[in-house]
């Protein structure tokens, strides 16, 4: 009997089609599988690629996502080591690490396995949180914070508790912290308290501020003043210095130099607007008598 | 169809005879059967052909010029490094489940924001940049705040852009990226606000305080691994509503002490200028008063010198000459001249003088 080899390969590809869903599947790069024969586990498989199996019932895959998955609960209270009540939201990565555990423990479950990282990842936080104070999480002073130093608490607390789980807890963070809903109001009126505080303080410091520093001003000006005129009496006295080295000069006639200093002083007392009142027989005006009394004689 | 048995002359006359059923007609309706069944193979041929074809061709696929594209086989990347990705433009691979096409953004800068330090609002205010009343409380799931190094309570909003730089890591390490991303954001914030005080993070340091946000961020993702690299970014600092007037009159009685310190130091510049400028008039006038002294007592010294030996010839003519010339000068100024007359020494004389002139004035010369 003649065959079509067109409808022999067709056929055999359709064959092979159908072996391959029964006989194989593919682990995909995010993937980790494992494989269970008749319930009970034959083989994990955490690099990707085509692997063969034996057909349902037989075997069976079971595959979970092994990419670092975020996890967080929300809105939680705890108390510092000092009593505070204080709000802390933390987060997490984790990832599948060892399958077969993670298989045994949760079955095909992810939500479970969330579920129980939840309860751990509390139970470190409240640890954790109640054993420092609220001035390990929020200060002034950067050396006595210990925000990294919690959190990496945290981490290992959680990853000692969850080691059976076949899980990885690859990261850790603190993502809020807060206070309870009351304690805001009273965290506001503290913060308008300590800004009318600063207001006062602003006030008081502005005006001291500016009396100083107008004061100082003062205080210069007198003392710039003050140097001025000492600078200037020293000028004048190293003036007056010179000027008596030329008294040698007149040294040599102190009669001339005497008339001479009082015709200065006489023609300096008399420059403006001066009355004068003169005896007639005052040179050069005694001219003036004997030129007025010799009329008189004659007549 | 002709039947061989049949004579070949002229048929004979008669009733017509039917057809005979004979093997030759089976043959006939097996031949026309056959050709229809062969016709019906040539159209699925033709069609499962342009099934094959149409298998291939779904194969094709384009990586846009802002992406990358990673092809897995059977679930494995192929290639090895930097041929793993392929470059925007057209390529081709099996269809799925054979070949899967992941397509990555990679040119694109992607934006992520922190969630948990920002106040609650409703995109109706948002459109109008208003903000919700104020209602002296906070509520933790609703709206989100920091506390801050000196336990104030302030808003906190770190908007960060990125490229993925490191696809496979991005894509295949983590179930979700942009929300681990958005909590790393989150913790940033914290962190930064854990150690600055509110006024620092509002007002004064500002800078310092986005420095810290997106170098803590920046530290968290190189310890995530997580394939990105942070683009320049924002980090939004504000005041709660309900202490927003309580922190404005704050800034404005530090505006005003600024205002009051600034006027000094003005009143300082000012004063100390002008006393520089004084002290330099006094310098002035003494350095003046200095030269003029001596100068004129050199003058004079020359002037004595001069007229010395005139004097030693005959002292007393020198004298009346002197003091006539100088009078005669002296004359000319003097206003007001009066000359009494001599008498007996028995006769007594009364002289009144009206000596209370009009003040000198500057400008017009005194009337008299």
């Amino acid at each position: 009997m003649k065959r079509n080899p067109v409808t022999l390969a067709t056929g055999a590809l359709v064959v092979l089609i159908f072996a391959a869903m029964l006989f194989a599947f593919q682990v995909r790069q995010t993937e980790v599988v494992i494989v269970t024969t008749l319930g009970r586990y034959a083989r994990s498989i955490e690099a990707p690629g085509l692997y063969f199996r034996w057909p349902w019932p037989i075997q069976n895959v079971h595959r979970f996502d092994n990419r670092i998955r975020n996890l967080e609960k929300k809105y939680e209270q705890t108390t510092t080591a000092d009593g505070r009540i204080i709000v802390i939201d933390v987060f997490l990565g984790w990832r599948v690490k060892e399958p077969r555990k993670f298989l045994e423990l949760f079955g095909d479950n992810l939500a479970a396995a969330e579920r129980n990282l939840e309860i751990q990842l509390r139970t470190a936080k409240n640890n954790t949180v109640g054993s420092h104070p609220l001035a390990d999480f929020i200060s002034v002073d950067p050396q006595s914070l210990r925000f990294d130093q919690i959190e990496a608490e945290m981490l290992r607390e959680i990853r000692a508790a969850t080691a059976n789980f076949g899980v990885e807890i690859v990261l850790l963070g603190i993502k809020q912290i807060g206070l309870p809903e009351s304690i805001t109001t009273k965290v506001f009126d503290r913060m308008k308290a300590e800004r009318e505080r600063l207001v006062k303080q602003f006030q008081g410091e502005g005006e001291r501020e500016s009396i100083r520093i107008r004061s100082e001003a003062d205080l210069q000006r007198e003392r710039i003043l003050a140097e001025a005129e000492g600078k200037a009496r020293q000028i004048l006295g190293e003036a007056e210095a010179r000027a008596a080295a030329q008294l040698k000069t007149f040294e040599q006639n102190p009669e001339l130099a005497v008339f001479l200093l009082k015709l200065d002083a006489l023609e300096q007392s008399l420059k403006e607007r001066a009355t004068l009142v003169l005896d007639p027989r005052t040179p050069p005006f005694d001219l003036l008598q004997n030129a007025v009394t010799a009329p008189g004689r004659s007549n | 169809m002709s039947d061989p048995q049949l004579p070949p002359a002229a048929p004979p006359p008669g009733p017509p005879t039917l057809p005979p059923v004979s093997a030759g007609a089976d043959d006939a309706s097996s031949q026309a059967l056959a050709e229809a069944f062969g016709s019906s193979f040539k159209i699925v041929k033709f069609l499962m052909a342009g099934l094959v074809l149409v298998f291939l061709c779904s194969g094709m696929f384009v990586v846009q010029p802002n992406q990358l594209a990673i092809v897995l086989l059977f679930g494995r990347p192929m290639g090895t490094g930097p041929d793993q990705l392929k470059k925007p433009g057209w390529h081709w691979a099996w269809p799925y489940p054979i070949n899967e096409v992941v397509r990555i953004p990679i040119g694109e800068i992607q934006t992520a924001t922190s969630t948990t330090g920002w106040h609650a609002s409703i995109p109706e205010l948002d459109a109008l940049g208003r903000e919700p009343a104020p209602q002296g409380i906070l509520r933790p799931e609703a709206d989100g705040y920091t506390l801050t190094a000196d336990g104030n309570i302030i808003h906190v909003r770190a908007t960060v852009k990125y490229r993925i730089t490191d696809p496979v890591r991005y894509v295949f390490g983590f179930a979700h990226a942009p929300t681990l991303l958005t909590n790393l954001l989150n913790n940033a914030i914290i962190y930064a606000s854990a150690r600055m005080t509110a006024d620092a993070a509002l007002y004064k340091d500002k800078a310092g305080f986005r420095d810290l946000v997106l170098e803590r961020v920046r530290q968290l993702i190189a310890q995530a691994d997580l394939g990105i690299t942070l683009e320049p970014s924002d980090v939004e600092t504000k005041t709660p509503v309900d202490v927003r007037q309580a922190f404005e009159e704050v800034n404005a009685a530090e505006q005003e002490r600024s205002r009051k310190i600034s006027d000094a130091l003005g009143y300082q510049d000012q004063i100390t200028a002008k006393a520089l400028g004084e002290a330099q008039a006094i310098l002035a006038r003494a350095a003046g008063a200095s030269n003029r002294l001596v100068t004129a007592i050199t003058a004079e010294a020359q002037a004595f010198r001069d007229q010395l030996p005139e004097y030693r010839k005959d002292p007393e003519l020198f004298r009346q000459r002197l003091l006539a010339a100088r009078l005669s000068r002296l004359m000319t100024n003097v206003q007001e001249k009066f000359f009494l007359s001599e008498r007996a020494e028995t006769q007594s004389r009364e002289l009144r003088l009206q000596l209370s002139r009009e003040p000198v004035k500057s400008e017009a010369p005194p009337a008299r």
